[in-house]
C-alpha cells in the first residue's frame, strides 16, 4: 500500500481556499500593538504618571511586566488553542475555575475597557485644546473636542469601517518610527544625563513598586487580543505564540527605551518637568534638537494615535458586550449587528453611550480631563486587566489540570503556574500602592472606589450566574462560548420564560 | 402558496437583496455563509446528506436533480476527510455558494447580470428581473406568520436563516412581538433537530466573523 493512500490525491480545494484567508504573524503583531497604541503611553501615560505619582523607575517596570505578561502568555495561547471565543479573558475563566466566576470576570472585564475608552476621550480633549489654540489660535473646551472625538468613533462603530485596518497600520508606524526618532533625539539634548534611577531594579521592591507595575501594565494592554485571532491564523501552534512574544518584546523594548530617554533628557528634573509640562514633555525635550516641523508632527501623530486607541478600545468592548449578547448572559439585543457590516450595533451603541455620559459629568462638574479622566480612567483600567490577567492565569492551570492532552509540562504547569505567583505580587503590591498610584492621600474615595466596584461587579456577575443556573440552565451551559453558543441554543430556541416547562 | 418557491438558497438570496435596486443587505462575508448553509440545507431536504452534531455524513452519493447542490455533494464526495459542518460552511461561504447560487438565479431568468465600468475596473452583480418574485420569498413568511399558518420545511429554513444572518432586521422588522414568537415557536416545534443544528453552526459562523473582524 502506497503512502499516499491516506492522503488526498490531489490538493484539497477545501484546505487551501481556507489557507488563503489565514492571518500571518505581522498581521497579528500589527493588530495587538495598536491596540497598545504606543505614542499614547509613551507621550501621555508615563509623563503624566511620573507627575502624578512622583516615581521615575518606569523603565524597569516596563521590562519586569513585559517578562511576567511573557511568562503568562505561554499559557494563555496554550488554552487558547483548546477553546471557542479566546480573545475574551471571561471565557478562560469560565472554562478554567467556573462559569460564575466568568460571568464575574465578563462584567469586570466590560467595566476595565470601557474605562481605557473614556480615559481616551479625556486624554484626547485635554491633549487637543492647547494644540488647537497653537494652531488655528482658537480656545475650545476639552470637552466640546472630545465629544467631537467620540462622535467619530460612535459613528465608526457602528458602521464598522473596513478601511480603518489599513489606515491604522500606516499610522502605528509612523507612531512607531516617531517614538524611536524623538527617543535617540533625546540622547543628544543638552541636560542628557544617563538616568539610573529609571533602570533600578530595587524599586520594584521598593514603596510605590504597584504604582509603577499597574502603571506598566496599562502600557501594555492589548496585548491580550493576540489570541482573538487562534482560529484564524495559518499556524495555531506557532503564529499567534510568536506574535504575541514578538509584540510584548517590541512594546517593551519601546517603552523602556524611550522612558529612559526621555528621563535621562531632564537631566534629574524629571517629576518637577512632567509636572509643569504634562504630555508636552516628551515633545519639548525632543524639539530642542529637532525644530518645529517634527513638534508639530509629533502633535498631529499624537492625536490620530489617540483616536486609534479609542476605535480600537470600541470596537474591542463592542464585541465582548456583542459575545455576551449571543450567549444570553446580557440581553440578546447586544448579540445584534448591523446586517450590511457586521458592526456589533448595540454594544457599539451602548458603549457610544457611556461615554457620552461619562464626558458630560466629567464637563460639567468640572473635573481634570487629563489626571482624573485620562489617568485616573487609564489605571482603572490598568487595575481591572491586572485582576483579570491574573485570574485568568489561575484558570489555564485550572482547566490544564482537568484536560492535560496536547501540551507539554511548561505550557500546562511550569509557566501558568509561575506567572500565576508573579501575577499575585503584582496585584499584591498594586491594591497596596493604590494611593501612590492615584496620586491620592491613602483612604481617599478613589483608592477604595476603584476595588470595590471590580469587587461588586464580580460579585454581581457570580449572582447573575447563579440565577441564570436555575431559571436557564441552557444559557448558563453556554458561558463562555460567545458566538459559538449558538452551535447549542439558537436565538429562537430561547422561549419566552412562560412558555418554558 | 408556495407556487413560485424556489430552492431555499435563492429565496435566501433574493430575500437577502433590495428587491427595487438590488443591492445586498449584507455582507459579502455574511451573505456567505447564510448561502453556504443554504446549500448544505437543501442537501439536508434532498435526502443526500445528514447533519450529525458538528459532522455531516454522506447517505446518497446520487446528484441531485439540479447542478447547484450536485456540484457542492460532489465536492464533498471527493473531500471525504473534511467532515466538519463548520470547515464546509467557512469553505463554501468563500464564494463558492454565492456564485453557484447566483449562476441559479441567472439560469432560471430571477436575476440579470449587469456590468457597471468604474474608475477602478468592471463591477459585476447580480439584479433581480422581477421585483415581485424577489420580494415574495420575505413575504411569505410575513404573511404565513401574520396568519398564524404553518411554513413548510424549506420556508421554516429560510426562516431560521434569516434570523441566522441578521436578515430579520430587515425581513421581518414589521413583525408584531406575538407573531414573531409565534414563528419562534413553529421553528422549534417543526424543524427537524438536523436542520436546527445546521442552522445553529450558521448563527455561530456569523459570531465567529463579527469577533474576528471579518463579517
Amino acid at each position: 500500500m502506497s503512502t499516499t493512500s491516506t492522503k488526498p490525491a490531489r490538493p484539497s480545494q477545501l484546505s487551501t481556499a481556507l489557507a488563503a484567508d489565514r492571518l500571518g504573524v505581522a498581521s497579528v503583531v500589527f493588530f495587538v500593538m495598536s491596540a497598545a497604541a504606543p505614542l499614547t503611553v509613551v507621550a501621555g501615560v508615563v509623563p503624566t504618571g511620573l507627575a502624578v505619582t512622583g516615581l521615575t523607575a518606569i523603565s524597569i517596570a516596563f521590562l519586569a511586566v513585559a517578562v511576567v505578561l511573557a511568562i503568562f502568555s505561554v499559557g494563555y495561547v496554550a488554552m487558547a488553542r483548546h477553546i471557542a471565543n479566546a480573545g475574551a479573558f471571561y471565557a478562560y475563566i469560565a472554562r478554567g475555575i467556573g462559569r460564575p466566576f466568568g460571568v464575574g470576570a465578563s462584567w469586570v472585564a466590560l467595566l476595565a475597557y470601557n474605562s481605557f475608552q473614556v480615559a481616551s476621550y479625556g486624554g484626547f480633549g485635554a491633549i487637543a485644546a492647547p494644540l488647537f489654540a497653537d494652531w488655528f489660535g482658537v480656545e475650545i473646551q476639552w470637552w466640546i473636542i472630545a465629544l467631537a472625538a467620540w462622535a467619530l468613533v460612535a459613528v465608526l462603530g457602528v458602521r464598522d469601517v473596513a478601511v480603518n485596518g489599513k489606515v491604522l497600520a500606516t499610522l502605528l508606524v509612523a507612531e512607531i518610527v516617531l517614538v524611536t526618532v524623538f527617543s535617540v533625539v533625546d540622547l543628544f539634548t543638552d541636560n542628557f544625563a544617563p538616568s539610573g534611577a529609571a533602570m533600578d531594579p530595587s524599586s520594584l521592591v521598593g514603596a510605590g513598586a504597584g504604582a509603577l507595575l499597574v502603571m506598566a501594565v496599562t502600557g501594555f494592554v492589548g496585548f491580550e487580543q493576540s489570541v482573538v485571532f487562534s482560529e484564524e491564523s495559518r499556524d495555531p501552534r506557532r503564529t499567534v505564540p510568536r506574535a504575541t512574544y514578538i509584540a510584548v518584546a517590541l512594546i517593551a523594548v519601546l517603552y523602556a527605551f524611550s522612558s529612559w530617554a526621555m528621563i535621562s533628557a531632564t537631566g534629574g528634573n524629571a517629576v518637577e518637568r512632567a509636572r509643569t509640562e504634562g504630555p508636552e514633555l516628551f515633545f519639548n525635550l525632543a524639539s530642542e534638537r529637532l525644530g518645529s516641523v517634527a513638534l508639530h508632527l509629533g502633535h498631529a501623530l499624537f492625536l490620530t494615535s489617540l483616536i486609534a486607541a479609542m476605535i480600537s478600545f470600541h470596537n474591542i468592548i463592542a464585541r465582548y458586550a456583542f459575545s455576551l449578547g449571543r450567549e444570553g448572559v446580557l440581553p440578546r439585543a447586544f448579540g445584534r449587528t448591523v446586517p450590511g457590516t457586521g458592526a456589533p450595533k448595540n454594544g457599539s451603541l451602548a458603549q457610544s453611550a457611556f461615554g457620552l455620559i461619562v464626558i458630560l459629568v466629567y464637563a460639567i462638574a468640572g473635573w481634570d480631563p487629563l489626571v482624573q479622566l485620562f489617568f485616573w480612567g487609564g489605571t482603572t483600567g490598568g487595575i481591572g486587566v491586572l485582576l483579570l490577567i491574573t485570574v485568568t492565569s489561575a484558570a489555564v492551570v485550572g482547566y490544564f489540570a482537568r484536560h492535560r492532552e496536547g501540551e507539554d509540562f511548561w505550557h500546562r504547569v511550569g509557566a501558568p503556574v509561575l506567572g500565576t505567583v508573579l501575577l499575585l505580587v503584582v496585584t499584591y503590591l498594586a491594591l497596596t500602592n493604590i494611593d501612590i498610584l492615584f496620586g491620592v492621600a491613602p483612604g481617599s474615595t478613589p483608592t477604595w472606589a476603584v476595588p470595590l466596584a471590580y469587587a461588586v461587579l464580580t460579585l454581581a456577575g457570580v449572582a447573575w450566574a447563579l440565577i441564570l443556573r436555575r431559571s436557564r440552565p441552557e444559557i448558563y451551559q453556554g458561558i463562555g462560548m460567545g458566538a459559538r453558543s449558538a452551535s447549542t441554543t439558537l436565538s429562537f430556541s430561547d422561549p419566552a420564560p412562560e412558555a418554558q416547562k | 402558496m408556495a407556487s413560485s418557491q424556489l430552492p431555499l438558497a435563492d429565496d435566501l438570496y433574493l430575500a437577502a437583496h433590495d428587491s427595487a435596486r438590488g443591492r445586498c443587505l449584507l455582507s459579502p462575508a455574511t451573505l456567505g455563509i447564510g448561502l453556504a448553509a443554504g446549500l448544505l440545507a437543501e442537501l439536508v431536504l434532498w435526502r443526500r446528506i445528514d447533519v450529525l452534531d458538528t459532522k455531516l455524513a454522506v447517505v446518497d452519493e446520487r446528484p441531485t436533480a439540479e447542478p447547484a447542490t450536485s456540484a457542492v455533494l460532489e465536492q464533498l464526495l471527493r473531500e471525504s476527510h473534511h467532515r466538519l459542518v463548520r470547515d464546509w460552511i467557512s469553505f463554501l461561504a468563500t464564494g463558492v455558494a454565492t456564485d453557484l447560487v447566483e449562476r441559479r438565479l441567472a439560469r432560471a431568468g430571477h436575476v440579470r447580470r449587469e456590468e457597471k465600468r468604474g474608475l477602478l475596473g468592471t463591477k459585476v452583480r447580480f439584479v433581480p428581473t422581477d421585483t415581485s418574485i424577489a420580494g415574495w420569498p420575505g413575504t411569505r413568511i410575513r404573511i404565513a406568520s401574520s396568519r398564524g399558518e404553518f411554513l413548510d420545511r424549506p420556508d421554516l429554513v429560510l426562516t431560521g436563516l434569516v434570523l441566522a444572518t441578521g436578515l430579520d432586521q430587515h425581513v421581518l422588522v414589521t413583525l408584531e412581538a406575538s407573531e414573531r414568537e409565534q414563528l419562534f415557536d413553529q421553528l422549534r416545534r417543526r424543524l427537524p433537530v438536523m436542520l436546527q443544528q445546521l442552522i445553529g453552526h450558521a448563527e455561530a459562523a456569523v459570531g465567529d466573523a463579527v469577533m474576528a473582524r471579518r463579517a
